[in-house]
């Protein structure tokens, strides 16, 4: 099981500041939800996806619009449903299907609902894992919550190959021999999961005592491993961060 | 280290929730049961619903909301990882208050049937109504109505099979009350 979301590529993407790339994303997504004009808001998902072209390949670029295809056809077959008055634009047997604002609506949504999946895909594909809990630890997460978030990640793959390994040996006992690749139906569901379970939880007095003995709890400071580092001070990063937001902001507003 | 000073003990808080958390996770993003419309539900919902039993609110919150937010995140739905972790924490929050509700001792599992039958109706209700208005809000409120029955239905098996799962563990590894923070 793959925890890792990181891809390797190349741009200022990589080479931005992971703290300064959180606030930036945090901000436009919010900023996005601003009344503004559709041009404006196409325009913009249009240089996000350059920008995500240049960073990865084209086609790891049109991932995210994969995985939003069937909402976004779901959002355009409700167009009749939503907005009904307005000017006709396309009108079957004396039955109003699109209006203009219909229309504007859908694609209102539409991009503000992109260019959010891609801002916060962009980071999680620019950013190693490691430099996001930073990013929230130097925000002020606790130091118990980056830990939790650190074990967990460390044991997701461990469990996930324990529970393959016990849905096997459930299926092997079962008549039904033919295997359905990672689908299973809910009468196998009790048994696996349960085991699953009393093995997850057998680890968990082995992962305290090793905690313990690494001395957590001791009201000592912990040690710090990896430090976050702007190549060019952390200003610049801040600064080119508010750059981006005001552009954004000039450019949402400018009609 | 006996059991009384574990279950103080700050080290085995962060490892229950990290586990859990882990569980939660793969759980949300493995096992896929097929639906009759074609789709898919995952587990996350019997992870959080169990954890509410055994472990209380605040483990069942903290697993329920970083696993799914996690899941999330690795699943590549990024944008949903803030709203699934405040809609699921709260939901195993809620799960677990109402289940323990008048209970003296113990922990919520051993509740009464219908207590957990309740709190597992809310946690339904906070589920499927935390993300309608998010996709509302994203995307319509019409097009986010699509998803209600498929989450209605993943939350529903979830309350069910974190009640059944709830009693096999209990009965198949009596020392998971130990754990209990």
């Amino acid at each position: 099981m793959n925890t890792n979301t990181f891809i390797a590529g190349r741009g200022f993407l990589y080479w931005f500041d992971a703290r300064a790339k959180l606030l930036t994303v945090l901000l436009f997504s919010v900023m996005v939800f601003f009344p503004s004009q559709v041009v404006m808001l196409a325009i913009l998902m249009a240089l996000i996806f350059i920008v995500a072209w240049r960073a990865v390949t084209f086609k790891q670029a049109l991932k995210p619009l994969r995985t939003l295809l069937f909402i976004l056809v779901v959002m355009a077959l409700f167009i009749p449903l939503n907005r009904r008055d307005g000017v006709a634009l396309l009108v079957i047997k004396s039955y109003v299907i699109i209006t203009k604002e219909g229309l504007n609506q859908f694609l209102t949504l539409a991009l503000r609902l992109l260019i959010v999946t891609y801002l916060c895909t962009l980071y999680i594909w620019t950013t190693p894992m490691a430099d996001i809990n930073l990013s929230f630890r130097w925000y002020g997460l606790s130091y118990k919550v980056a830990l939790t978030i650190t074990l967990a990640f460390r044991f997701i793959p461990f469990i996930g190959e324990t529970f393959t390994m016990i849905r096997d040996s459930h299926s092997l006992r079962s008549a039904h021999g033919e295997s359905e690749g990672e689908k299973f139906h809910i009468k196998d569901l009790v048994p696996t999961v349960t085991s699953a379970l009393v093995f997850a939880l057998k680890t968990i007095p082995h992962l305290a005592t090793t905690l313990e003995h690494r001395g957590f709890g001791s009201g000592l400071k912990r040690s710090d491993y990896k430090v976050l580092e702007a190549k060019g001070g952390l200003f610049i990063h801040f600064l080119l961060s508010a750059i981006i937001l005001l552009t954004t902001f000039v450019l949402l507003n400018s009609i | 280290m006996n059991e009384k000073t574990k279950s103080k003990s700050p080290a085995l808080s962060i490892a229950l929730m990290s586990i859990l958390t882990a569980v939660v996770v793969v759980f949300t993003i493995f096992p896929r049961i097929p639906t009759p419309i074609h789709g898919y539900i995952n587990l996350s919902d019997v992870i959080i619903t169990f954890s509410a039993f055994l472990f209380g609110p605040w483990v069942a919150a903290v697993a329920g909301g970083l696993g799914t937010g996690i899941a999330d995140i690795i699943g590549g739905f990024p944008q949903w990882a803030v709203f699934s972790f405040l809609i699921h924490g709260l939901q195993g929050l809620l799960i677990a208050l109402i289940a323990r509700a008048g209970l003296k001792k113990g922990v919520p599992g051993d509740a009464k049937i219908y207590m957990q039958i309740l709190g597992g109706v809310v946690g339904m209700v906070v589920m499927t109504g935390g993300y309608y208005l998010v996709g509302g809000f994203l995307y319509g409120f019409k097009p986010a109505l699509v998803e209600i029955p498929l989450n209605l239905l993943q939350s529903g098996v979830g309350v069910v099979l974190g009640i059944v799962v709830s009693k096999g563990v209990l009965k198949a590894y009596p020392p998971v009350r130990s754990l209990a923070l």
